[in-house]
Parts: C-alpha cells; sequence; structure tokens
C-alpha cells in the first residue's frame, strides 16, 4: 500500500468516525432535550408551589421581560406557565413607565437578538385573584454568581425564598441555601425588608429549632405554630450563617434589591396583568 | 536578524490586539459642546460621584437619573445632591452599590448620559485575579491533579510546564470562544461541545508542536515534551467548557483562559518549592510519596480559601 | 506451546473485576483520574452519580472499541479512541441532564471532564483494543467499579466527618469536623486513604514475609 493511499484511507475513516459520532449525538440530543425541557419546567413548578402553597385549582402566568435597548423600551410577554410557543401577551413599556403598546394573545414572536432579556416572574391566580408571586433574582456572592426564587405574598410580603444555583463553599457559605436561613425571611413585609440588616449574632436556639421544622412542614402551617417566635424575630436583623457573614449579606441585599424592582414593576403591570393573563 | 524582526512583529500584533480590546473603555462616552461628566463612580456606601467639565447649573435630584444596567425601568432613587469643589457632585442614594457593577447616570439638563463602571481594564484584572486565586483551578476546583501531582517534583519542570500550560489555555480558551460563539451557537449545535473542544485543543496543539518545532528549535527542546501531555488534559478542556456554561464574552473568556494558566502556574511553581524541600523531611513510611503530597495540596488549598472574598474594588 | 506463551487468553473475569477494584484500584493504587475524587465527594450521593457515570462510559466505551477493533487503523488509534470516549461522555451528559436534573446540576461540570480521564484511554488502550467483547466488559466493569467504590469511600468519609449526615440523613448532632467538607479537606482525606491502602499492603507484606521466613526455617 502506497503513502498517498494509506493517508487516503486514514482520513476517510476519520471523517467516517466523526460523522458517525456526532450522528449518534444528534439522536441522543433529540431523544433526551424533550425530557430535559419537561425536568426544568417541573422543577421550576414544584417551586412555585411550594413557595407559595398553592393547590391544582391556581392558575401560573410566566412573564419574561426584555428590555429592548436602541428603542429604549421594556417588553412584558405573559402566557400560561408551561405552555412554550403559545401565543404570548406582549405589553411594552417606555423606560419612564409610560404604555407604548399592548397586544393581546396571538401577537408575533418577538424577534430574537433584538432585545436583551431582563428576568422572569411568575403571577399565580385563582379565579382571576392573584394569589402571589415568584421573582427570578440573582446576588453575587463569595466566590460566584448565587441565582434564586423568592415568593412573594399580595401584600409584598416574603413568603418563601429558595437558592437555585450557587458555588459558595460546602458547609460555610452553602448554608444560605438550607431552610434554616431562608426561613428567616418568611413574612417580613416591604418596609422591613428595605430596612433589613444582617448581624453576626448567634442565632436564638428556639428560633433555630422552629427554623429547622421547616425541612418537614410546609411553610403556611409553620407560620400559624410559629406566630409568636416569627413576631418576636420580625423586629430583628437576619442571623448570618457562621463563618460565611459576606454571602448571607450579597443574599439579603439581592433579596431586597429584587423585592424592591419587583414592587416598583408590579405598580405598573398591575392594571394590565393583575387579573392574571 | 529576520528573527528578531519577526518577534517584534508578533509582538505588536499582541500589543495591538490588546489595545483594541481596551479601547471603547478609554472613549469619551457623552460629549454635549462644553459640558460634559468627565469621571463618574460609585461607592459603596451609596455615593456616586460625579466630575463635570463646568460647573453644573441645575443641581437638584430631579435632574438625575441613575439606574442599574440590569434594570433600566426602576431607577435608583437619588435623595440628596452635593455640590463641591473642582465640578464634583456627588449623589446620595438610599441603598449600597456595587464598585463592580454596571450603573447608568443620566441628565435632564444639560442632556448628558454615561455609563457608570470600573474601567475595563480594573474588570479584566480582577477577574484573572479571581480565577488565580479565588477559584484556582487546582486548589479549590481541584482540576489538572494528575498533572499537578506528575510534574511538581522539581521545579524546572514545574515552571516550563506552567509556563506552556498558560500559553496553551489562552490560545485554545480564545479559539474555543470563537467557535462556540460564532460556529456551534447560531447553528444549535451546543451539543457537539465536548467533541468540538477536544478537537480545537488536539488540532492546536498539534498546529503549535509543528511551528515550535520548524520556527523555534531550542523553544521546542524546552517545551515540546510538555506539549505532548496537555492534549487532552482536564484543566484545558475545563476554560472552554466553563466559557460555554456562563455564555461569557470575549474579555471574560480571555480572562478566564489567562487567569487560570497563571493560577495553575502559581500552584505548580508553589507545590515544587515545597516537594523540593519535602524529600530532606523524614516521612512516616505508609505517607511516602503521593499521600503525603496530597496533604501538602491541602495545607495549600487551606491557605489559598484565605483569597475567597478577595477583591480589587474592596 | 509458543503459541500459547505468546497468547495466554485473557483473564478470568473474577480477577479482572477484583483487580479493578482493589489490587490496580484507579484512584488509590493507580493514582489516576484524582480530579474529581476530591471534587465532587463532599457527599455520597455525589459520588455515586459520577461514578455510575465513568463506569458507563468506560463500560461503553471498551465496548465499542473492542468490537471496531479490527477497523480501527492502528496509526489514528489514539484520535478514534477519544472520539468514541467523547461521544459517550456527552451521550452521558445529556441523558443526566435530562433525568436527575437536581443531582446532575452539583456534578456537571466534571461529568463533561469525564473525556479527559487518563484512566479510561488507557484501558482502552491496554485492554480492549486487545482482546474480544466479553473480557473487555469485564475489564471495564472492573475498572468503572474500583472507581465508583474510591468514589463512595471518600464521600462517605467526608459527608460523614464534615456534614454528620450519610445521605443526607443526619446520624450526629451538627458538623463534627467541617473541614472535611472544605476543599483542603477533600486532600486530607484522600491522603489519609491512600495512607491506608498503602499501610495495609505493607502489612500484608510483611506477613507474607514472615510466614515465608517461617516456611523456610522449618525446612532448614
Amino acid at each position: 500500500m502506497s503513502a498517498r493511499e494509506e493517508t487516503l484511507r486514514i482520513t476517510a475513516s476519520m471523517t467516517v468516525v466523526c460523522a458517525l459520532g456526532a450522528a449518534v449525538l444528534g439522536g441522543v440530543y433529540v431523544g433526551t432535550e424533550r425530557y430535559a425541557r419537561a425536568a426544568q419546567s417541573r422543577g421550576e413548578r414544584n417551586a412555585i408551589v411550594e413557595l407559595l402553597g398553592l393547590d391544582s385549582t391556581a392558575r401560573v402566568t410566566e412573564v419574561r421581560q426584555f428590555l429592548a435597548e436602541d428603542r429604549g423600551e421594556v417588553v412584558y410577554e405573559a402566557r400560561p406557565f408551561g405552555a412554550e410557543g403559545a401565543p404570548a401577551r406582549r405589553l411594552v413599556f417606555a423606560l419612564d413607565g409610560r404604555l407604548v403598546a399592548q397586544e393581546g394573545a396571538g401577537g408575533a414572536v418577538l424577534p430574537a437578538g433584538a432585545a436583551r432579556p431582563l428576568g422572569r416572574l411568575f403571577l399565580a391566580s385563582r379565579d382571576g385573584l392573584p394569589l402571589g408571586f415568584v421573582v427570578e433574582g440573582t446576588a453575587r456572592g463569595y466566590k460566584n454568581r448565587i441565582r434564586f426564587l423568592v415568593g412573594i405574598g399580595r401584600d409584598f410580603s416574603i413568603a418563601g425564598v429558595r437558592v437555585v444555583e450557587h458555588e459558595e463553599d460546602p458547609g460555610l457559605g452553602a448554608e444560605v441555601a438550607t431552610r434554616v436561613f431562608g426561613g428567616q425571611f418568611i413574612g417580613r413585609d416591604a418596609a422591613n425588608i428595605a430596612a433589613l440588616a444582617v448581624t453576626r449574632d448567634p442565632m436564638p436556639e428556639d428560633w433555630r429549632s422552629a427554623l429547622a421544622q421547616l425541612t418537614r412542614v410546609p411553610a403556611e402551617s409553620w407560620r400559624a405554630r410559629q406566630a409568636g417566635l416569627i413576631a418576636r424575630e420580625r423586629a430583628r436583623p437576619i442571623y448570618a450563617v457562621t463563618g460565611a457573614t459576606i454571602s448571607s449579606r450579597a443574599l439579603t441585599e439581592g433579596l431586597k434589591s429584587t423585592v424592591d424592582h419587583f414592587r416598583r414593576r408590579w405598580a405598573l403591570l398591575e392594571p394590565w396583568l393583575g387579573a392574571g393573563s | 536578524m529576520p528573527r528578531s524582526s519577526q518577534r517584534a512583529l508578533i509582538g505588536a500584533g499582541i500589543a495591538l490586539l490588546f489595545f483594541l480590546l481596551l479601547f471603547p473603555a478609554t472613549r469619551v462616552h457623552a460629549a454635549a459642546p462644553g459640558q460634559a461628566i468627565r469621571a463618574a463612580r460609585v461607592q459603596r456606601e451609596g455615593l456616586v460621584r460625579l466630575r463635570f467639565a463646568q460647573p453644573l447649573e441645575r443641581a437638584d435630584a430631579a435632574n438625575f437619573r441613575f439606574t442599574e444596567v440590569a434594570a433600566p425601568d426602576v431607577p435608583i432613587p437619588v435623595r440628596e445632591v452635593r455640590v463641591e469643589a473642582g465640578n464634583v457632585v456627588t449623589l446620595v442614594v438610599g441603598q449600597p452599590l456595587d464598585p463592580e457593577g454596571s450603573y447608568r447616570i443620566e441628565l435632564a439638563e444639560p442632556p448628558l448620559a454615561r455609563a457608570v463602571r470600573p474601567p475595563r481594564w480594573a474588570l479584566l484584572f480582577s477577574a484573572v485575579l479571581s480565577a488565580a486565586l479565588i477559584n484556582n483551578f487546582v486548589f479549590t476546583r481541584y482540576l489538572g491533579l494528575c498533572i499537578f501531582f506528575g510534574v511538581t517534583k522539581k521545579r524546572d519542570t514545574a515552571l516550563g510546564m506552567g509556563a506552556t500550560f498558560t500559553f496553551v489555555m489562552i490560545t485554545t480558551g480564545m479559539f474555543s470562544w470563537m467557535m462556540y460563539q460564532f460556529v456551534m451557537k447560531p447553528l444549535q449545535l451546543k451539543f457537539l461541545q465536548i467533541l468540538v473542544f477536544i478537537g480545537v485543543v488536539a488540532f492546536l496543539v498539534q498546529l503549535l508542536d509543528t511551528v515550535l518545532k520548524k520556527t523555534h528549535r531550542a523553544l521546542h527542546e524546552k517545551f515540546g515534551i510538555y506539549l505532548v501531555l496537555i492534549t487532552t488534559n482536564c484543566i484545558i478542556l475545563a476554560v472552554p467548557l466553563l466559557n460555554a456554561a456562563a455564555d461569557a464574552g470575549p474579555l471574560e473568556s480571555l480572562a478566564l483562559a489567562m487567569g487560570s494558566g497563571l493560577g495553575f502556574a502559581l500552584a505548580l511553581f508553589l507545590m515544587s518549592c515545597a516537594r523540593e524541600r519535602m524529600e530532606l523531611a523524614r516521612v512516616p513510611a505508609s505517607f511516602e510519596g503521593l499521600p503525603i503530597a496530597f496533604a501538602l495540596a491541602g495545607l495549600f488549598a487551606l491557605a489559598f480559601m484565605g483569597f475567597s472574598g478577595l477583591s480589587f474594588f474592596r | 506451546m509458543s503459541a500459547a506463551l505468546q497468547d495466554p487468553g485473557p483473564p478470568p473475569a473474577r480477577q479482572l473485576i477484583l483487580n479493578g477494584i482493589f489490587t490496580e484500584n484507579p484512584v488509590f493504587r493507580l493514582a489516576l483520574s484524582l480530579c474529581p475524587a476530591v471534587a465532587v465527594t463532599t457527599t455520597v450521593m455525589n459520588g455515586i452519580i459520577l461514578g455510575v457515570a465513568v463506569l458507563l462510559v468506560q463500560v461503553l466505551s471498551s465496548a465499542t472499541v473492542a468490537i471496531a477493533r479490527s477497523f480501527i487503523h492502528p496509526r489514528v488509534r489514539i484520535p478514534v479512541y477519544t472520539i468514541i470516549i467523547a461521544v459517550w461522555v456527552s451521550a452521558i451528559d445529556m441523558s443526566l441532564a435530562a433525568f436527575v436534573p437536581t443531582l446532575y446540576a452539583q456534578v456537571g461540570l466534571y461529568v463533561k471532564l469525564i473525556v479527559a480521564f487518563a484512566i479510561i484511554i488507557s484501558r482502552l488502550e491496554v485492554f480492549a483494543s486487545r482482546y474480544p467483547l466479553v473480557p473487555s466488559l469485564w475489564d471495564a466493569l472492573g475498572m468503572g467499579l474500583g472507581f465508583l467504590f474510591a468514589l463512595v469511600v471518600i464521600g462517605a468519609m467526608r459527608e460523614l466527618l464534615g456534614n454528620g449526615s450519610l445521605f443526607g440523613v443526619a446520624l450526629a448532632p451538627g458538623k463534627p469536623l467541617l473541614f472535611f467538607a472544605l476543599p483542603a479537606g477533600g486532600f486530607f482525606s484522600i491522603a489519609l486513604l491512600m495512607a491506608l491502602f498503602n499501610w495495609m499492603e505493607r502489612r500484608a507484606a510483611e506477613a507474607a514475609g514472615a510466614r515465608a521466613r517461617a516456611a523456610g526455617g522449618s525446612h532448614a
């Protein structure tokens, strides 16, 4: 066999191997993508239901926020949760809060690249009355970004906090993702949150054991059962995780600005989306 | 002579590339005739300091609109405006600000606008620092351990390896970033990323080997052996994978590649120094060799934990 | 006779499996593919997920190579092995992301990096490219189980000492030795376990030596 012939054979066989590999991967991708998407939306749905204590009669609407930078407009797209590709209801606001345009369901899909996604929020409603909201937020943690969901009640008090993604140290900063830390925010109203501070003082033992129950008891009944303790702790700051003051402070600040931003955005959106989409 | 001119040319090319990357940061943003915002920066405790070209006529809070780039529709309320000497105006806002964050200040009268964010070189430096020290690949992400324990017996080898790795990480990191952003993302081929990144690394390492052999024989004799070890090493592959996962921009990708490479080189150097001394120590028989090297790496990891929370801006 | 010497045939299945788990354990004995052994083993469950992923990749790649070994051109065998591994790693990565998303979220990057594991490609080169399908499968299974075993042991040690729990179930109040859950603790755990393996081996060797001496003495 000549050297040229051999080179040809090698090239041909490598091409075949690469093509086969790509074909196998394409097949696996097509096969698994549906499940990956379903799993993601199931996870989000569970988080929303848990954070707001919803039952099966509640409707959840997903609202995506985009910024069209060149036109100076903010676009909101609302569609029933999990109905990817369903026609969306769209509201367009100018940066100063003026409504620019409104389209009912059936509007064309936003052209890709024309707008930068700013975030998502979920709105739960029953019989046209809002039950609560879940808003996505981020904070700059000790090592990297902390991504979280915060449940917000009709009165803008916090219904629950769920850390979705973080890279904090296990055993230290990672503790901010636990129910014991997140539970401290439950029930605090807008004014309380705006003035919220973080302390390094140790957490009282009775409060810690009460918070530990959150892993077993749904937030609703926990609030009823621990009403006394919650009222006492309401006047106090958030207790930082021991050895992770920066992470604790980061999440607290992130929650503060997320709730504040949401409150001001909802003031714009309420007349249009208040009754669910 | 042609050799040196060749090198000068390469150096000039790299300098030009850096200049192009940094250029947008040095540009003056808004330029109304006469009046302009010369400098702007935020302070942690909720202050925005602006320096104007001329004295400002309207210095009431309603004249300013201060927003976060991530939330342009909800302005941060300005509580108070303090006019100071030297055309400096300080805005007091009601919340703590992030000196690393991106903000925007707009004035109604005269109509001026300017991005308020740290200069690009500072962000790049901070990202390099973070990748090299806070998220050091070896000590906090545990990548490249095989190489790490393999080549740190002697200081010279460690240094050569560190230099080669840094160089290869930057080249492959940037090339993979281009592949990802301009080919795989538009064509929806993200699921091929592992295959493509491996191909890119293998191709570039092979290319580097050939070019080095033909042009710089002395360099090749020194670093060629390390090049062979590099193909499909996890630390090289981690850079494009992390960049793809974060959907990073060009500057961030460059910073991650550079910082990770420098961090790895630093880890190799420190470890080799310690292990050279270790040869003189009496180690329990069961701990000889790798176990004691692991314990040593553990001590380094403990020391590197002290870097987390380190920030250029704080 | 000479043919038998040249090709002794593949070792029996039992020996192949035990080989992978103990005498040639990829983590504790061969010290290969250590990165994930430290990185993901803060809990047992993470160790199991990554261990299973490695086991699957090893078995599938070995099987592919063992079947296709006569078609692979010897001069490009290493690139071909790399592609085969990369394909299986991507496939398993996507499947884990789709079917166990919460567990996958914690080990994502390290699953992708299985592609750079020296242990897998070395088994392909040393074993699967020379022997037929069945013994290659046993060999791959042994190595994969050895890796899984190592990750589970390290994970159990770190979760128990660092977090006072196993599989997320609290066994001790608070955190007995938080240090072991931290990055530095990962290095120390491996140092201790490696030393333990060395110590056991030395004990065994000494015992064997003593027995041999005793046997030799009685003959004299």
